[in-house]
């Protein structure tokens, strides 16, 4: 009955792929950078802060150079600085990684409010174009969407298979995942889990950053206001548990949440009686469920998630 | 070649935490006044404003005391749940569900007298928070799936549902300009009882020391205790760790439900997404700073209280009352820094490897 | 081959409130296989674990083929050719036996066909047998250490430390695997081999160095010309005589039986396979095998802590199969399980926690418990079983491991019990403590309490068992009188082979 009188234009399928692929885009950035944190053993509830913190610096940053690459570039840094205190404070000193992830959430949302304080409705910006791929761009329906997006779509989709490759085809990526399953085995086998972790929280504070500054830059209207991350980060924290801890299973996780985003939006337009609000809700739901599921096929064999994720690791223990 | 390495303290140093606490405090004020002086705003006004906005007064006193109302009780959810080794992230769902199930009560008890209607109204947020940590209990006390991301997905799933409800059944016909939900009844208000501060202080802190007392001396807390400390070692006791996860996450979610109920009667006059000003994530830090203890909760909560009303004072001459929230962020930064520091010391040792 | 492979020079070592290594040396020449002997506690795996990076020592030098070395991380130990397999194997389960066997000295790119190939190769080379595709999850303990072997060895280890490594083994096992010793030493490497049992020492190994209380008593003995009987007294020091357990009384009548009793792990598969068995009041009853056989199963099922998929348990004829664990302690049933600080006590709680686990629920007034009580009934047993505490509110953790079984075995004696399910009761004591521990266990015996002993050392059961049971994968495939018995006949049984 919901679907009764369902007319969607063209014009208006395509405006929904392209929204999908851009907040897929969104998503995906953060996710991958979570998801590298949490496979070397780091738990980082500060994500919707790095993002906060990326969004403003490079919101800045784009708007002040007139360039939306040195916008993502700051961005990357300021998420990237602001994961150091994580990385300082959870993996150097041991404490407690939820307590300081959620701290870096607040301190990375008021940051990010003190610093844009100024900005709030600054007619500044830049903004990435679409990409114009010879001949792919001309493919009718495929061309007009998926081969339009601005070069950030491509980056991370670069940076997913990288991300990929790195864990599962190279020394490093041995190491971070020997981290994350067991932190002792990877120390006694000569690596250094300090550094490991500090290192993944750091990487995961860039691609955060550079998520919240893609928000600021492209998404909504390149501008700054207070909140404009809305959640956005806790949705990429479902995400990573969504897609199993692998960078693929996140991508195809970051296209169906990116699509109820970008769907919630049109509901009405496209006709469908379904409260939009209602809708926003399914990605937090989706992601519990899978998480039962998880645990309850743990039963027989290994779980998914990284066995040492949310212990701290010190060596001289006894 | 030197390399800096931490050394666990035979004996840690004397009065740790407190005195990690205040060094906290007070690196935290540092890094804030510097990260005042860098964006040009004036620091000594900020601080001296904060403060007696905040505690300079007893009018502004009884606003503190309204703030770390809530504040106390999400403290004392999350350490609830952290005596058996469980993270209650989800107070602030579970504040909001509260209030939600408060408003629901309200709406049921249009009619009855301020006395029936408050009381019924506390214990529906009660009721509401437990149900809405009971999901996160269940599950992970039958199938071990982790409480850390249940109940921080539903926090925002509780906020969605309060946006819904405002745009949809519970929205007031009156409300012209956006949408909002109708008024709670107005005699529901809890009474003042010291200048502006509200009858819920009472109550917040009246849990706060039952809990404390009761979990020191009952076989229930002793219980808790060994849950928390060793769950094996429970179960070769012959305490039912299904049960225990299940009962205190539902105390959890009943503590940080009856401060909903207490935002929504004591401070606010209707149910909105503000209703919670991230109370819940706060509580996480109070918890952490008091070290999960109830009694070091309600000292906490009071200065975080402070810090937080002082925040919102200084907007008053221009500058962002964001500046409370980093600053609680950096006195929990602050503290876990001088905590380590008290229990390990900075040793430099020498280091040669030849390779063979 | 002018240097020794390993010299370790006046090591100390101290932790709070303890100092493991005294001035400790030892020195290892190059194709040896040399023995590093000592009771529990002596400081042999702290000395270990200075050589392989694991800890800093306070003082003293560390030298590597003639060369002084200051590591401060696994890593720097490994680079300097030095390998070590813990007690407690340092695996990742997830990862294939391939990527275990590289990891931390994998090519910068790895490809998952190319590892699996060169360690099947390197496997070969030494005479292992290993599926490099395999996960680890699934390997038994005995494959998991040969993985460990082949880490080391994949790092082209020269010298190779060894922590009781045949714990996890059948004594004909046992055997095969000094086989391998011998040919990794062949060609010029150095094993160290860290155990305290005599009989594997001299047949494996071509030198000695034994440690007691972190000081180093003798060094680099030639096995050959050593009496053995001589080693032990250096191990042990002043040794107290082991109790007598000559009985005071005949066993009497069945306390405890359990039928078909068939337990799953976790992981589903069958752990405990359809076992029956009786222990008469007044008899101690052991069960023999190596570890992972499922003992821990059979004895954490008896208690209550593992629900079985079959079978019955009764104690002084009353059947308990359903009960919870209170109601089975409740019944006389007192369990002391492998793992002390993990299952048996609470080692973060104090003294007073930990001694009331079992009688809290009789000292409760309504919902409210009476910590004068608490504390007056866990000094009584404290006082009785001379338990060591420093303050009773401390932390457990820092009572020594004797102390700790005394507080645990007296929380689980003081209430009188018809039957005891000790399992490893001993493992991890000094000698002093061993032999509390077994007087206790006799004079429950002579006081008419059936005794269900689990233990890894054959000679203790020997020695203190009327009959002796043998498990192997779950079942128990043999009964041997313990007074008639000999170590073989068990030795076999304990391979599976038909008794």
């Amino acid at each position: 009955m919901i679907l009764a009188d369902i007319t969607i234009s063209e014009a208006a399928a395509i405006g929904l792929v392209i929204a999908t692929i851009q907040f897929a885009t969104l998503l995906y950035l953060a996710a991958l950078g979570e998801t590298i944190a949490e496979r070397a053993g780091v738990l980082n509830l500060g994500v919707e802060g790095m993002m906060a913190v990326g969004a403003v610096t490079g919101y800045i940053a784009g708007a002040v150079s007139g360039s939306p690459w040195i916008g993502l570039l700051v961005g990357a840094l300021g998420g990237a600085l602001l994961a150091s205190i994580h990385a300082f404070v959870a993996v150097g000193l041991g404490a407690d990684q939820v307590v300081s992830g959620l701290a870096l959430t607040i301190l990375g949302l008021g940051l990010a409010d003190y610093i844009g304080a100024d900005y709030t409705g600054d007619s500044r910006r830049a903004w990435f174009a679409d990409v114009d791929i010879p001949v792919l761009t001309d493919i009718p329906w495929v061309g007009e969407t998926i081969f339009a997006a601005t070069p950030v779509t491509y980056l991370a989709a670069l940076l997913g298979v990288s991300t990929w490759f790195v864990l599962n085809r190279t020394a490093i990526g041995l190491g971070i995942r020997a981290a994350g399953e067991s932190a002792s085995t990877a120390d006694a086998a000569g690596h250094s889990v300090a550094r490991i972790r500090a290192g993944a929280v750091v990487v995961g504070g860039a691609f955060a950053g550079m998520s919240g500054a893609y928000l600021t830059n492209t998404l909504v209207g390149t501008s700054w206001s207070q909140g404009v991350t809305a959640g956005r980060g806790w949705i990429a924290v479902a995400l990573v548990i969504f897609g199993a801890w692998r960078p693929g299973r996140v991508a195809l996780g970051a296209l169906l949440f990116g699509f109820t985003l970008a769907l919630q939006l049109r509901l009405s337009g496209f006709g469908i009686d379904f409260s939009p609000i209602l809708m926003s809700m399914a990605p937090f739901l989706m992601t519990i469920i899978v998480l039962i599921f998880i645990s309850y096929r743990a039963r027989n064999k290994p779980s998914p998630a990284p066995a040492a994720i949310g212990i701290p690791y010190r060596r001289e223990e006894r | 070649m030197k390399k800096l390495v931490l050394v666990r303290r035979e004996t840690p140093t004397r009065g740790g935490q407190p005195a990690a606490f205040v060094a906290g405090f007070i690196l935290a004020l540092g890094l804030g006044a510097i990260l005042l002086l860098i964006s040009g705003d004036p620091v000594w006004e900020v601080y001296t404003r904060m403060f007696e906005r905040s505690l300079g007064s007893k009018d502004v006193m009884s606003a503190t005391l309204n703030r770390a109302t809530p504040l106390a009780l999400a403290g004392l959810a999350v350490s609830i749940a952290a005596t058996m080794g469980l993270w209650n992230i989800g107070a602030e769902g579970q504040i909001l569900f509260g209030a939600t199930a408060a408003t629901f009560v309200g709406r049921i008890g249009e009619d009855w007298s301020g006395p029936v209607l408050i009381i019924a109204m506390l214990l529906g947020g009660a009721i509401g928070g437990a149900l809405w940590a009971a999901g996160p209990g269940l599950v992970r006390a039958e199938l071990g799936v982790s409480e850390i991301i249940t109940t921080l997905m539903l926090n925002e799933v509780a906020l969605r549902l309060i946006r819904y409800l405002q745009n949809g059944r519970w929205k007031d016909p009156e409300g012209l300009l956006f949408p909002v939900i109708e008024p709670r009844p107005v005699q529901s208000g809890l009474g003042t009882i010291w200048e502006r501060a509200h009858l819920g202080v009472v109550i917040a802190f009246a849990v706060v020391a039952a809990f404390a007392w009761f979990a020191k001396h009952s076989v229930w807390g002793y219980e808790l205790k060994i849950a928390g400390a060793s769950p094996k070692t429970a179960a070769y006791a012959g305490i039912s760790m299904r049960r225990k996860v299940l009962g205190v996450m539902v105390l959890s979610g009943a503590v940080a439900g009856l401060a909903g109920g207490i935002e929504l009667t004591g401070t606010a006059t209707r149910l909105d997404v503000n209703i919670s000003s991230g109370f819940g994530f706060a509580g996480i830090i109070v918890a952490a700073l008091a070290l999960m203890r109830p009694s070091g909760v309600a000292v906490v909560a009071l200065l975080f209280g402070a810090v937080q009303v002082g925040g919102i004072s200084i907007q008053s001459i221009g500058v962002s009352s964001a500046v409370s929230g980093v600053l609680q962020a950096l006195i929990l930064f602050g503290a876990i820094g001088a905590g380590v520091l008290s229990s390990y010391r900075v040793q430099a040792v020498e280091r040669k490897v030849v390779a063979t | 081959m002018s240097h020794p492979a390993v010299e370790l020079d006046g090591i100390w070592k101290r932790f709070p409130g303890v100092i493991a290594n005294a001035g400790a040396s030892l020195t290892v020449r190059p194709g040896t296989v040399h023995a590093v002997l000592g009771e529990n506690g002596a400081g042999k795996t702290t000395l270990m674990n200075c050589l392989a990076g694991v800890y800093r020592p306070d003082e003293g030098a560390v030298r590597v083929h003639g060369v002084e070395q200051r590591f401060s991380a696994p890593a720097d130990a490994i680079a300097a050719g030095i390998g070590m397999v813990h007690q407690e194997f340092r695996l990742v389960d997830t990862f294939t036996v391939a990527e275990n066997v590289v990891l931390g000295a994998a090519p910068r790119v790895v490809s998952q066909r190319a590892i699996a190939g060169e360690v099947a190769d390197l496997a070969q080379r030494f005479g292992f047998e290993a599926d490099p595709a395999r996960p680890v999850w699934q390997l038994s303990m005995g494959e998991r250490q040969r993985v460990e072997i082949l880490k080391a060895l994949w790092r082209n280890a020269q010298v190779l430390i060894l922590d009781e490594p045949t714990a996890v083994l059948t004594p004909q096992e046992a055997v095969e695997f000094g086989n391998v010793l011998r040919r990794m030493v062949e060609d010029g490497r150095a094993v160290i081999f860290i155990s305290h049992k005599l009989d594997e020492v001299t047949s494996f190994c071509d030198e000695a160095t034994v440690l007691r209380w972190g000081e180093t008593v003798a060094a680099g003995v030639a096995i050959a010309d050593v009496d053995v009987t001589e080693l032990a007294a250096l191990m042990v020091g002043e040794v107290e005589a082991a109790p007598s357990p000559d009985r005071m009384t005949e066993p009497g009548d069945v306390a405890m039986s359990v039928k078909d009793l068939t337990v799953d792990d976790a992981r589903g598969l069958v752990a405990v396979d359809d076992v029956s068995l009786e222990v008469r009041a007044g008899e101690i009853v052991g069960i023999a095998g190596v570890a992972g056989n499922g003992q821990r199963a059979l004895t954490d099922a008896i208690a209550g802590l593992e629900s079985p998929r079959t079978g019955a348990i009764s104690v002084m004829g009353i059947d308990v199969s359903d009960a919870p664990p209170q109601k089975r302690f409740a019944a006389g049933l007192a369990y002391v399980p492998e793992d002390r600080l993990g299952v048996g006590l609470a080692p973060k709680l104090p003294v007073a926690e930990n001694a009331v686990m079992r009688a809290y629920r009789t000292l409760r007034r309504g919902p409210l418990l009476s910590w004068r009580a608490a504390r007056e009934y866990s000094e009584q047993i404290v006082e009785r079983f001379e338990v060591k505490v420093g303050r009773m509110d401390l932390p457990l953790a820092s009572l020594s491991g004797g102390n700790l079984q005394r507080l645990l075995l007296g929380r689980e004696l003081t209430s009188g019990p018809d039957v005891i399910v000790a399992s490893q009761p001993t493992r991890g004591l000094d000698v002093a403590g061993v032999r509390a521990i077994q007087r206790l266990l006799l004079e429950q015996r002579d006081g008419g309490t059936a005794v269900l002993m689990v233990s890894e050392d054959l000679d203790e059961l020997l020695s203190l068992a009327d009959r002796i049971l043998v498990m192997v994968e779950g079942r128990i495939v043999g009964e041997f009188d313990a007074h008639s018995a000999t170590r073989t006949e068990i030795g076999e049984a304990m391979m599976g082979a038909p008794s």
